[in-house]
């Protein structure tokens, strides 16, 4: 059995619960969410030679980064980076978190996930930003749980990452 | 009762062992009672009997021997031992010791003095609790059927639970290591219920302020119980149907210890590979194997608790010198990786410690180096003799300082050794190779075969290339003679000195003859410079270099930018161009007329507003035009604008405004259009829609024909006649209903209630109706009478019983401005008269209702 602890980190609203609703069958209440701020589910991934386990650990409340639960992500191996495409701001809050989380834990490997690609008519972000950011050697894609276009493949591709 | 009593204190045997069995019947019946009992404690006391005067000994001196004994006493006498075991234990591995230690510290030693003490006493209570009860008697007939032990029953009976899952999380990630299950038992995902209980426990330690390493111990829901045990590394989390015993605690905290005694690496870097970790699930399926509790013997509590406050003592001390010794061995490693600074010899004597070596003068102070290690300073000796380091490092560091190579000589450590490479004087080149014989003994090869020994007029021309790329300086003439070197040309004196530059070449100032003449270079940037000298560009001015132009933006008032232009023009010739047309003029005059454009060009925008004529002068403003009453009050539009309401005069003549927008308005005020009538703008025309009455439709073609003259469309085409049919037919029920009254009286009846409530929800409807259609419905109610009696008594019957009717019919919602009242007296009957009749004809004596519509 390979486990591997995964954390979904964005701003508020930016879509992470529905990403995960849009991987997984939960089994557990999303009132998790609100009481004890974070909620678990589970996803294998199968690969040729081996089957991860992710454990997806999505917070709550990290709007406000000041309160955001940095001792939650102690343990993860990989990140889910998750901005909302129609609002540029929330960029540079998954940006932010995830220099808080490697600040706490030392580097780790993540996706970064622009959602909601659906909404093409409210897109806020220039194909120049991404490619840019892509030239860093960042893992990018424009995902939509609506649709459920290319969630499959983040979290595929995240899981390949953190199986090595 | 005697036999009891003997039972339970030996004393009492001795007192009443005189006094016989009175009956050979009552000794069987003991014997079948208690009989099980008597042996069962005898056994217990005589055990109980040596270990208490043992543990009375230790008990009296130990805590006082132990409160008493200074630590440097007890450290003296405990010393030797111990420090030689921690020491090699440590060497061999030190996460043992924090292991072996781990239990031993304070808290849990405190709870495991508890919980022993309460375990006896339950086990104790719990016997002697069902002796006499009714289950006592069942459970010893049980005890004596089955041949076990009377208290194994108890045990049985009260103590009845079953681990069905035993847990083992990580610590650090929440991730599960390994999950066993007992028989038939289920549960969701174990894998998602162990990352949700770390999950939990985080929370709880975050929302109550917890210390590190208490977590949740025990959580209950009905039947279940969560009990968990923290690790260094593992928390172990086993899930309990009904009543567990207490000292199921201490059976799962051994098989936590046992994993981490046996594991303890692994756990530590467990990323999630369960692989790494075989064996673990065998060690946990022993605790779910412990459904039934068995019954245990007399526990020598006391013993037990002198053995563990002998522990304290020892895994207190033994742990503060532990920590101390480990915070040395950090700092005596940390020194060893320090270049330059050899540990000939160390030691820790009483708390104290002792280091002894050699450091080069270049190497980091060891002094410094203990902040940060918690060492305490103050019990450090050190003896540091000064030695040079023959390391690669610190022998670059020494030639550096002796040789100081020019710039275009590179030193660099490669492979221990130290390589020179560029280019250099042949002073310098010898010099540094009798650096490099000196070093042989020992020390690291220095190679200087990769230094290119230059002449001096090499040197010079390079001195020369470099002046000729620098900007402002342009180089006339140079040659060497007889070993000295001639310059001239010129150099803009913003340029760089050429003298400065001559440092770090290697060529000797005082060979070389320069004669510079100063110009004023034309290069942008020089220009650039010596503009912004001279034109002090305030703050809001922005000089750069676009394409070789040189380039204003900004704001400034119109003195800079007078200054400015002048210095525009003084340069064409030859010069960069200067160019200022991106410099905003904000004097306050240039800006009091952009805002006075800006309220110009607001007005212009304006329907309903012509401006004909404006002007600036001497700092006022004027203006006029035309304005339709109807649109915007030029004054307000000012505000906002930052013009000066003062300084502006302005003339407006009044205008009808032919704008659609302003006709409708006016049409709106002067034909009051009825709710169902909406006039709106499409395509310049004004279209009128909806139902009104006709009297209003034809004032509102007069209004179209007049407007048109003007060239205003105004359809009316759309205009439909108001359809009244429903509403004449319930005029018409109105119009024919009459309220009755008996001779004499001016109140109707009771008969006629229903008439009056039918009539109110009527004129209720009518009127509602006839205001949706944008006419205003009014009912005229008139009295009359018969033509019995005087003819002014008539009248005024009449016209009581009309207002009577007002009243009631108001009482019932219909508003009372809408009801008109008028007596008849005799004029308007029903029916003729009846000449003969003496008391007059009954249909006469009413009030009926007439509909008017306005
Ligand atoms: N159109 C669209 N809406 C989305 C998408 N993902 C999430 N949403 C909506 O965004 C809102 C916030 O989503 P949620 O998953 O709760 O965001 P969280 O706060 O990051 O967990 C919800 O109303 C979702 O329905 C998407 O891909 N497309
Ligand atoms: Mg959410």
């Amino acid at each position: 059995m390979l486990q591997k602890k995964i954390c979904m980190l964005g701003g508020f609203a930016v879509g992470k619960t529905s990403l995960v609703r849009r991987f997984v069958q939960s089994i557990f209440s999303e009132n998790y969410l609100t009481t004890v701020g974070v909620k678990i589910d589970k996803k294998s991934v199968a690969f040729p030679d081996k089957t991860v386990d992710l454990i997806l650990w999505d917070l709550a409340g990290e709007d406000d980064i000041g309160s955001f639960r940095v001792s939650y992500v102690r343990g993860a191996t990989g990140l889910v980076l998750v901005v909302d495409g129609t609002r540029p701001a929330t960029l540079a809050v998954a940006l932010t978190l995830r220099e808080r989380v490697e600040a706490e834990f030392g580097a780790m490997p993540f996706v970064l996930l622009f959602n909601k690609s659906d909404l093409a008519d409210r897109w806020a972000i220039s194909d120049g930003e991404i490619d840019e950011l892509r030239q860093r050697g960042w893992q990018i894609y424009l995902t939509s749980a609506l649709s459920g276009e290319h969630v499959d493949d983040a979290f595929r591709q995240l899981a390949s990452m953190v199986a090595n | 009762m005697v036999e009891i009593a003997r039972n339970v204190d030996p004393d009492n045997r001795a007192l009443y062992e005189g006094i016989p069995a009175a009956d050979h019947r009552l000794e069987a019946l003991r014997q079948l009672l208690v009989g099980g009992e008597i042996s069962e404690l005898s056994r217990v006391t005589h055990l109980l009997d040596e270990p208490e005067q043992l543990a009375a000994a230790v008990g009296n001196v130990l805590p006082d021997a132990t409160a008493r004994a200074s630590y440097a006493q007890l450290g003296e006498a405990l010393a030797p031992a111990v420090e030689r075991a921690a020491q090699r234990s440590i060497q061999k591995n030190p996460h043992t010791l924090t292991d072996i230690l781990y239990p031993v510290f304070l808290p849990a030693i405190r709870k495991s003095i508890g919980e022993k003490i309460d375990q006896t006493f339950q086990s104790l209570n719990e016997s002697l609790r069902h002796i006499f009860t009714w289950h006592g008697l069942k459970w010893r007939f049980e005890a004596w059927r089955t041949g076990t032990s009377f208290s194994e029953v108890v045990l049985n009976h009260s103590l009845v639970y079953r681990v069905e899952h035993v847990f083992l999380i990580s610590r650090s990630s929440g991730l599960l290591i390994a999950h066993v299950t007992a028989e038939n038992a289920t549960s969701e995902d174990p894998q998602l219920i162990s990352s949700m209980l770390s999950a939990i426990q985080d929370f709880v330690k975050d929302s109550f302020n917890e210390k590190e390493n208490s977590g949740l111990d025990t959580i209950r829901f009905g039947e279940l119980r969560l009990w968990s045990e923290v690790g260094p590394f593992a928390t172990l989390v086993a899930v309990i149907r009904g009543n567990p015993p207490e000292e199921l605690h201490e059976v799962i905290r051994d098989v936590l210890l046992r994993i981490h005694d046996e594991s303890s690496q692994a756990l530590e870097r467990f990323d999630g590979d369960t692989s790494q970790l075989p064996g673990v699930e065998t060690q946990l399926q022993t605790c779910v194997e412990l459904q039934h509790a068995d019954s245990k013997e007399g526990f020598p509590w006391l013993v037990v608790t002198a053995a563990l406050l002998v522990l304290i003592a020892a895994g207190v001390w033994f742990f503060l010198s532990w920590q101390s010794g480990q915070r040395w061995q950090a700092y005596l490693s940390r020194l060893e990786t320090q270049p330059g600074i050899v540990v000939s010899e160390q030691k820790m004597r009483g708390g104290q410690f002792y280091i002894a070596g050699l450091r080069d003068p270049l190497a980091t102070d060891p002094q410094s180096l203990l902040s940060g290690t918690e060492v305490d300073p103050a019990r450090v000796h050190s003896n540091w003799q000064f030695y040079q380091s023959l390391e690669p490092e610190f022998v670059l560091k020494r030639l550096t300082a002796a040789l100081t190579p020019p710039d275009s000589v590179r030193l660099s450590v490669v492979d221990g050794r130290i390589i020179a490479a560029g280019e250099a004087t042949t002073a310098w080149i010898s010099r540094a190779r009798a650096a490099a014989q000196q070093l042989s003994a020992g020390g690291p090869v220095f190679d200087i075969s990769g230094v290119r020994d230059v002449s001096p007029e090499e040197r010079w021309q390079a001195y020369v290339s470099r002046l000729e790329t620098q900007p402002g300086i342009i180089v006339a003439q140079q040659n060497v003679r007889d070993g000295q070197f001639y310059i001239t040309g010129l150099r803009d004196p913003l340029a760089a000195d050429p003298q400065s530059l001559l440092s770090g070449t290697e060529v000797e100032p005082a060979r070389v003859h320069a004669s510079w003449q100063f110009y004023q270079s034309l290069e942008p940037e020089f220009v650039l410079k010596r503009l912004t000298a001279s034109l002090y560009p305030l703050d809001t001015v922005r000089l750069s270099i676009v394409n070789d132009r040189i380039v204003a933006e900004g704001e400034a008032p119109d003195t800079w930018i007078d200054r400015a232009r002048a210095a525009a023009r003084q340069l064409s010739v030859g010069g960069p161009e200067f160019d200022i047309s991106k410099v905003r003029d904000v004097s306050p005059d240039a800006r009091a007329a952009e805002h006075w454009q800006y309220y110009v060009s607001r007005l212009e925008a304006q329907p309903g507003i012509i401006v004909a004529q404006q002007t600036a002068r001497g700092g006022h403003f004027y203006i006029s035009g035309l304005r339709d009453p109807l649109a915007a009050d030029p004054q307000a539009l000012l505000s906002g604008t930052e013009v000066d309401p003062a300084r502006v005069h302005s003339q407006w003549q009044f205008y009808q405004s032919l704008d659609p927008k302003f006709v409708v308005k006016r049409l709106t005020a002067s034909l009051s259009p009825p709710k169902s009538v909406r006039l709106s703008i499409v395509q310049g025309r004004i279209v009128v829609v909806g139902e009104a009455p006709a009297g209003w439709i034809s004032r509102a073609q007069a209004a179209a024909e007049q407007l048109s003259a003007d060239g205003v469309v105004l359809d009316v085409s759309q205009l439909r006649e108001l359809n009244l049919a429903e509403l004449n037919h319930l005029r018409e029920a109105i119009q024919t209903t009459d309220i009755f009254f008996s001779s004499g009286r001016v109140v109707p009846g009771p008969e006629q209630t229903p008439v009056l409530d039918r009539l109110a929800d009527q004129l209720k409807e009518f009127a509602e109706n006839a205001r949706k259609a944008g006419v205003t419905a009014r009912f005229m109610l008139t009295g009359h009478s018969d033509t019995t009696g005087r003819e002014t008594a008539n009248a005024s019957i009449s016209a009581a019983r009309a207002e009577t009717v007002r009243a009631l019919l108001n009482k019932r919602g219909v508003a009372p401005e809408l009801l008109l009242v008028r007596g008849a007296g005799t004029f308007e009957p029903a029916v003729p008269e009846n000449e003969n009749s003496r008391t007059g004809n009954s249909t006469n004596r009413r009030v009926s209702v007439t509909v008017n519509l306005e």
